[in-house]
């Protein structure tokens, strides 16, 4: 069996105020897995992300990446190879240009200068950005924003990628751009971890579904086990996708064969139905 | 005589309000198309750094302009000569605006900002009070006499053109050089760390609170925030104490964000190492050698 790029033991945090953030978390994540993360506002996802890169110090449990376990020393290991996008860009940039923002990250992990000049230049090629390098951040747009922040994140070539509710305030035009840069990147096998709402999208993205509820991990499985699981639904308040729910209809009105093709995305869908018709 | 005085004070206040408008109806035109969100109402900086990211030399060396300011500023105030000045006035204007590209009706509205302050401070020197007509020009008003001389009024008018070829001066190196830069070389004049860092934050966050400002302003004004004095003082009180907050929440933030990306304690950025040409260095020395020839053969 393919060992897991990241496997966290037992976690468990607490907030300041005596709050449980998260409560027992148990998760082995492969290399190269696309993973939506759902779950209410107030689940543990946000706070699950930041145990796992260590920003936060959790109360009891382990993380292990790639076999070593994660402790006091070697927790720069952690960051270097764990990169997240937080959901809201201006909360990130802290650098007042572009080239020292997207070098922020590079140039904390001690990289000579030429190098973090070249990933620099490729981070912003990487994301179409190149001609920003010399504008401030007070005057860009959102999406252009939101790029840069994934921009920082890809200058640090980190393994596994964390999205922390991307496609928030993000107009339907730069909600496709991040769909295409999600798609670039699991082509060269990053580990993909994104939280989102917006189950359609999970649906269609994702190889496999976290359900956080309550600071617990209340599912783990593909899509479709967790959207046909009505009790995980129920209890995380959530809905089924769209397309599911129409093709569930379409199959029990007997219009369409019960082949469990399940088509993921329209085009899939469109394709389905033409085939019958 | 005294009509004369009295003309030329009107006509002074006259320039000052006039230019005052225009600077302000400049303001309004602007905030129309650039692109930062609170264009309507942001101030004097915001301007300059604006056109300090769009100026044409602001691929220059940050380094040689800052030298080259403060060197020119230095000699402009040692060298205390007229001419001197009126030289480092237009060698200046040339520079930032032939070179630099910004529009004349830019570069006065932005130079004119200190011009009431340099008013103020020099008409105390030409004009004194006295009880007699005395003076080469006085004016009688009422009970007491404003009067004057012409080397007085030469001394403030060689003190204005000082001070406004020392602020030209300064003004080159702001409207062409980004904060960024500026800070990038007190750096190398190894100021310390600390107020680097803070420097760098502070400028980044300058626009940021604004965002979250106007943010809170608007939907307090939606609500009826600010329907009279009363309300309004009511309102100002809980928009600063939940901006208060606000930062506080945001430095948290801020500062997960800045250790996901491995920060240690040290901020350090990526800064372009921009090429200073010889030829521009050489163009500098020979400028600050035509001042000093210039300062002394009108001694």
């Amino acid at each position: 069996m393919k060992q897991p790029i990241l496997s966290v033991r037992d976690l468990h945090y607490v907030y300041g105020n005596g709050q449980a953030g998260l409560d027992g978390v148990n998760i082995d994540i492969n290399e190269g897995e696309k993973i939506a993360v759902i779950g209410s506002n107030g689940a543990g996802k946000s706070t699950f992300f930041l145990n796992v890169n260590g920003v936060l110090k959790a109360e009891r449990g382990e993380i292990i990446y790639r076999g070593t376990t994660i402790t006091r020393k070697n927790l720069k290991e952690l960051r270097k190879n764990i990169g997240i996008v937080f959901q809201d860009a201006d909360n990130q940039i802290i650098a007042s240009t572009v080239r020292a923002e997207v070098g922020f990250g590079p140039m904390n992990l001690k990289l000579p200068k030429e190098e973090v000049i070249k990933r620099v230049d490729e981070a912003l090629t990487y994301m179409n950005i190149l001609d920003f390098k010399d504008r401030p951040p007070h005057y860009l747009s959102g999406g252009e924003k939101k790029k840069v922040s994934i921009a920082d994140i890809i200058a640090m070539k980190s393994e596994i990628i964390i999205f922390d509710e991307p496609t928030v305030a993000l107009d339907p035009l730069n909600a496709e751009m991040l769909e295409e840069v999600l798609e670039k990147l699991s082509r060269e096998e990053k580990t993909m971890l994104i939280s989102t709402h917006d189950v359609d999208f999970a649906y269609r993205w994702a190889e496999r579904i976290i359900v956080f509820c309550q600071g617990k991990i209340i599912a783990d499985g593909s899509p479709l086990e967790i959207f046909q699981n009505e009790e995980v639904l129920k209890q995380s308040n959530l809905k089924q996708p769209m397309l599911l729910n129409v093709y569930e209809s379409l199959v029990q009105k007997q219009l369409v064969a019960d082949e469990k093709t399940y088509p993921r995305s329209i085009e899939e869908f469109q394709k389905m139905i033409q085939a019958i018709s | 005589m005294n009509e004369m005085m009295l003309l030329l004070l009107c006509g002074l206040l006259a320039a000052v309000f006039l230019l005052a408008e225009v600077r302000q109806h400049n303001h309004a035109h602007e905030g129309t198309h650039h692109r930062h969100k609170i264009g309507h109402k942001h101030g004097e900086g915001f301007v300059i750094d604006m056109h300090a990211y769009a100026s044409k030399i602001s691929h220059w060396n940050p380094t040689f302009k800052v030298i080259l300011a403060i060197v020119t500023l230095v000699l402009c105030i040692a060298l205390n000569n007229p001419c001197v000045s009126l030289a480092v006035l237009i060698a200046m204007a040339y520079l930032t605006m032939v070179k630099g590209g910004l529009s004349v009706s830019e570069y006065l509205s932005v130079m004119m900002i200190p011009i009431v302050f340099i008013l103020l401070g020099t008409l105390a020197i030409a004009i004194e009070f006295s009880y007699q007509p005395i003076g080469q020009y006085n004016l009688h008003c009422g009970f007491f006499y404003v009067y004057t001389s012409q080397d007085k009024l030469k001394e403030m008018i060689f003190l204005i053109l000082k001070v406004f070829a020392a602020v030209s001066a300064l003004q080159m190196m702001t409207l062409s050089t980004p904060s960024s830069e500026i800070i990038s070389v007190m750096r190398k004049a190894h100021v310390p760390t600390l107020i680097i860092e803070l420097m760098n934050i502070i400028y980044r966050y300058i626009f940021i609170l604004l965002d979250v400002y106007s943010k809170m302003k608007n939907s307090a004004d939606s609500r009826q925030g600010y329907c009279d004095f009363r309300t309004s003082c009511y309102t100002f009180g809980g928009v600063a104490g939940n901006m208060l907050i606000v930062s506080l929440k945001k430095a948290n933030v801020y500062y997960d964000a800045m250790e996901s990306r491995c920060y240690d304690g040290e901020m350090v950025f990526l800064e372009e190492e921009k090429k200073v040409a010889a030829g521009q260095i050489i163009a500098a020395a020979i400028f600050v050698v035509l001042l000093l020839m210039l300062w002394w053969f009108t001694k």
